[in-house]
């Protein structure tokens, strides 16, 4: 199809320029306007950061074909801030810290215009129901709220903009001071650059073909149609790695693309390089790998069962890491106790699922330096590991950490780098990697789904005597941060209370699943969530106040812990006088009280929600209750 | 009555920075002309509010305003080792470093200014980009005693490296010491429980937590108060489905994240117990704010209509099916009853 001719007004200007008639409008302004303070964050309508207005009504950039916006009004993020001051909502988002990673912020922004623009009067609920289109992964959204609110009330006259000011500490003491955010500024406008919206001249970009397979062998890849593609630069598959294949944040057990099999789905097999992303997705298509599949296995139970499948050589029990707690004499803290208690606890895999998606920008610079720009959360480690891979000496490796777009752990694994290192090498030229939504979410790693028994003895007056906690949890295809996840989860999971007899085992077990690895809280959720969830059981059973039963067993000054260190200063018993009194918490055995209870529905809580529109706008009702 | 409430809370620990292994960082520190500063450590923002909390703790320690301090980009190859921007690390490894680079930088300068004033050095202040000698009328600013400074040949920096004394675990019994500061925190959860729909609401959070030291508290709050609601969606929605290692959760439509909706109002309680080793008292907040909020969800979804979540999420269907068996097993004891 021919390009289209395409004139529109964006941001006060007018603006004429050839199209494609496939271009979506995110892409023509990001790409062609280089206007990318509007971000892309799921390319599917779901998430809102690349909202813009067009003839002032708030859509998805995303959905919309260029041509659907001929001859329309558009406004994105970098029109809010014309002049090059801030606009009043920028300003408060600013002041409010409503910005944490900031990507998902410039669409929010254009939300929260437009919820002020359609009503200046909207309450905290109403504008939470108008920003229910866009989705913040960092914030929690409540100072997003508290922003909008502060907003309003200046333009509505009801605050002035000195609320908006900068403290000045006195004496120069800004330990403890809400300074405002550095950061927000760049991020409230759209400004700052993800490793996605960087370019660089001559730059390539690529495209990674993923296995359709949960375990298969590699039979061959044939890449010669791919490679005589006009406009392809490069393809890489493992053969085109010069030295010691492998990464993962402990065991270095997963090749920067399948080597001699693959061992799940969206694993990376192959990788091209192409004058623009399209013709690396048709060269990709066009890669031809026969693949004979292998038996797979997909539950860490099955894993452990003998004669189930193997993933890796080293570890044929499919065991990636057990880590052994053990204190006192189990028996006897058992044969001590009045009361027995033993449940079952699973919890599921997650996605990080930060608005950023994956991306990167690899070249090889005039000294022979190896250099990537990524949002990597550990750009120490990726260096030794990629020297090692590239078989460069560290040197002349270079990793430089862009803005990253949300981490909570999952930008920890080397996962992307080494193939856009071993594309700058191949090709010579700056190449360019940006993973769609569903690709990060295939391949990247998740919170390791558990299953956890524990079995807990107590005495009449609820002191804990012996705990026996098993968890097993699902690592997926490769290593990862499995043992770290194990480790740390090994460690907390009794939680902060004396426990005179303890047998803890933690177990990551390889299966044909997504690989899990880091993400908050690391292991230490799982577990803590079963024991947490068991002291309730206990309480309500002997008829102990929640509160309670944890200060009768919690750790003090000088504490030992499970794994033998002597703590200095335990703040528990502060943080749970602080949390009693904070709630105005009702005393009580947790006996399914909610019905008589006294402190509920107090002014420090939200409204519940319900259904359907109901907000008056213009003097008008949306719609009747 | 179809919607029901219940409290239920529940307490947390954690450790701070990188796990049963030595951690370590280092940072440059440079009192600039004009009076500004530059810091050059590795580490780059991940959205926790870091860069602040750093030109926060530069400008305290050397006398500036956050503004002035200029924070370089996260390089191997021109800013030195400070690794990994996660394990809670942050504000203690890289806060703790900048104090102590900062303060040799400041040091430089104090040493120059005391001699020109023939001053005792103790006596030498900065604060907010201004340098004065108690009890005398030298006062100056920054920017000035930085030329002071470089007229005399002097350019003043610093450097730092902040380690932990910490152990492996020993492989029979875990016996270690994996951290140097630990933290602790209690939740409270209020919610609403449709016994129609199953649907739980999380109306309310109470979350106190022990971050040693609060740099910037509207920046714990902020993590309390994300780290909070990503825990809600593990506890109430969120589950990434394989189906033969296939995922049929490819997208936002399938994989269901918590919106402005669903967010329960979050009220903080930061409570400061500083750490006794690094130089600031600070420790960290970033992972264990979202530690006791699933357990406390799921202990007050037990107060409210008396089922016992223990398989994450409580969706609404598991959350019916749970009520529907309880009634069923009521009603079956009454019925044995009246025989």
């Amino acid at each position: 199809m021919p390009d289209i001719r395409f004139e529109a007004t964006i941001n006060g200007r007018k603006v004429k320029r050839s199209a494609k008639p496939h271009q979506r409008l995110l892409d023509f302004l990001r790409e062609d306007l280089h206007l990318t303070g509007n971000k892309e964050g799921c390319g599917a309508g779901e998430c809102g950061t690349c909202s813009v207005f067009i003839d002032g009504v708030l859509m998805k950039s995303c959905l919309l074909p260029v041509a659907k916006a001929q001859g329309a009004d558009i406004e994105t993020v970098e029109g809010l801030a014309r002049t090059g001051e801030l606009s009043l909502l920028q300003k408060a988002f600013h002041k409010a810290g409503a910005s944490q990673c900031g990507y998902c912020i410039p669409g929010m922004v254009m939300a929260a215009t437009a919820a002020l623009r359609a009503n200046p009067f909207a309450d905290r609920e109403e504008i939470k129901e108008r920003l229910g289109g866009n989705i913040c992964r960092c914030t929690g959204y409540q100072k997003i709220f508290d922003a909008v609110e502060v907003a309003r009330d200046i333009q509505n006259g009801q605050a002035t903009m000195s609320a908006l000011d900068e403290i000045d500490a006195e004496a120069g003491d800004y330990i403890g001071k809400n300074v405002r955010r550095l950061d927000a500024p760049s991020k409230v406008s759209g400004a700052l650059k993800y490793a996605g919206d960087m370019v660089m001249p001559g730059m390539l970009h690529v495209h990674v073909l993923r296995s359709p397979h949960a375990h298969a062998k590699i039979v061959s890849i044939d890449t010669s149609a791919a490679e005589a593609m006009e406009g392809v630069e490069g393809v890489i598959t493992c053969d085109d790695v010069p030295g010691e294949d492998g990464f993962g944040v402990f065991v270095h057990d997963q090749p920067v693309m399948a080597r001699g099999k693959v061992r799940y789905v969206g694993e990376a097999v192959a990788a091209v390089a192409a004058e623009d992303p399209l013709t690396a997705r048709r060269a990709a298509a066009a890669i031809k790998v026969v693949y004979e599949p292998l038996p797979a296995v997909f539950s860490a139970e099955d894993a452990l069962k003998p004669g189930a499948p193997v993933l890796h050589d080293y570890a044929p029990d499919n065991i990636t890491t057990h880590i052994p707690i053990r204190v006192g004499d189990i028996e006897k803290g058992f044969a001590e106790s009045d009361l027995v208690i033993e449940e079952t606890y699973s919890t599921q895999a997650i996605e990080h699922a930060y608005l950023e998606p994956e991306a990167g920008l690899a070249y090889v610079d005039h000294d022979g330096v190896v250099t990537i720009v990524s949002p990597s959360q550990n750009i120490t480690h990726h260096r030794h590991m990629l020297a090692k891979i590239i078989a460069k000496p560290i040197a002349k490796v270079r990793f430089i950490m862009s803005p990253v777009g949300g981490g909570f752990g999952g930008k920890e694994d080397m996962i992307y780098q080494g193939m856009l290192a071993l594309l700058a090498m191949k090709t010579r030229r700056p190449v360019r990697l940006v993973f769609s939504r569903e690709e990060s979410i295939v391949s990247t790693a998740k919170r390791h789904p558990s299953k956890t028994t524990l079995r807990m003895g107590l005495t009449r007056d609820g002191r804990i005597r012996a705990v026996d906690f098993r968890m097993i949890a699902d690592g997926g295809a490769y290593g990862l941060s499995t043992e770290g996840v194990m480790r740390k989860a090994a460690i907390l999971g009794a939680g902060p209370y004396n426990i005179p007899n303890l047998v803890m085992d933690t177990y990551g077990v390889y299966t044909n699943n997504t690989p899990s690895g880091a993400f908050r809280s690391f292991g230490a959720l799982q577990t803590q969530f079963a024991t947490e969830s068991h002291l309730d059981i206990a309480a309500e059973r002997l008829g102990l106040d929640p509160f309670e039963i944890r200060r009768i067993n919690m750790m003090r000054d000088g504490a030992m812990t499970h794994t033998k260190q002597k703590l200095r200063s335990v703040s528990l018993g502060r943080c749970l006088d602080a949390a009693e009194q904070g709630s105005g918490w009702e005393k009580g055995v947790p006996s399914q009280r909610g019905d008589t209870r006294r402190d509920l529905d107090r002014d420090d809580i939200r409204p519940p929600v319900s259904l359907g529109a109901r907000f008056a706008v213009n003097g008008k009702q949306e719609a009747a209750e | 009555m179809a919607r029901k409430r219940g409290r239920g809370m529940a307490a947390c620990w954690y450790g701070i920075a990188r796990t049963a292994t030595v951690d370590r960082a280092a940072a440059w520190a440079e009192i600039d002309d004009g009076g500004s500063a530059k810091i050059v450590t590795g580490v780059t923002e991940i959205g926790e509010g870091i860069l602040t909390v750093l030109a926060q703790i530069a400008a305290h320690e050397m006398g500036l305003k956050p503004e002035d301090v200029v924070i370089g980009d996260n390089d191997t190859a021109r800013a030195p080792e400070a690794a990994h921007a996660g394990a809670t690390r942050q504000t203690y490894m890289i806060g703790n470093v900048v104090a102590l680079a900062s303060r040799e930088a400041r040091g430089k300068l104090v040493d120059v200014m005391s001699d020109i004033w023939d001053v005792e050095p103790e006596t030498v202040r900065t604060a907010n980009g201004e340098v004065w000698a108690e009890n005398t009328n030298h006062r100056i600013s920054m920017g000035k005693a930085v030329e002071c400074c470089k007229q005399r040949g002097v350019v003043p920096v610093g450097s730092a490296s902040f380690g932990t004394d910490t152990t492996g675990l020993a492989p029979e019994d875990g016996a270690g010491r994996p951290w140097q500061a630990y933290v602790f925190g209690t939740q409270v959860a209020e919610v609403e429980v449709d016994t129609v729909t199953g649907e739980v609401q999380v109306l309310g959070i109470w979350a106190a937590h022990d971050v040693g030291r609060a740099v910037n508290p509207k920046g714990v709050e902020g993590q309390i108060e994300g780290g909070i609601v990503q825990a809600l969606g593990q506890g109430l929605m969120e589950d990434y489905q394989l189906k033969d290692g296939h995922t049929t959760t490819h997208g936002f439509a399938k994989y269901i994240l918590p919106t402005s909706l669903d967010v329960p109002r979050v009220n903080s309680f930061i409570v400061e117990d500083p750490d006794p080793i690094g130089p600031l008292g600070v420790k960290g907040i970033g992972e264990p704010a979202m530690v006791p909020t699933i357990p406390a969800i799921m202990n007050a979804i037990y107060d409210a209509v008396g089922v016992r979540i223990t398989e994450l999420p409580a969706t609404p269907e598991k959350v019916l099916m749970a009520i529907r068996a309880k009634e069923q097993e009521e009603s079956q004891v009454a019925a044995q009853a009246a025989e």
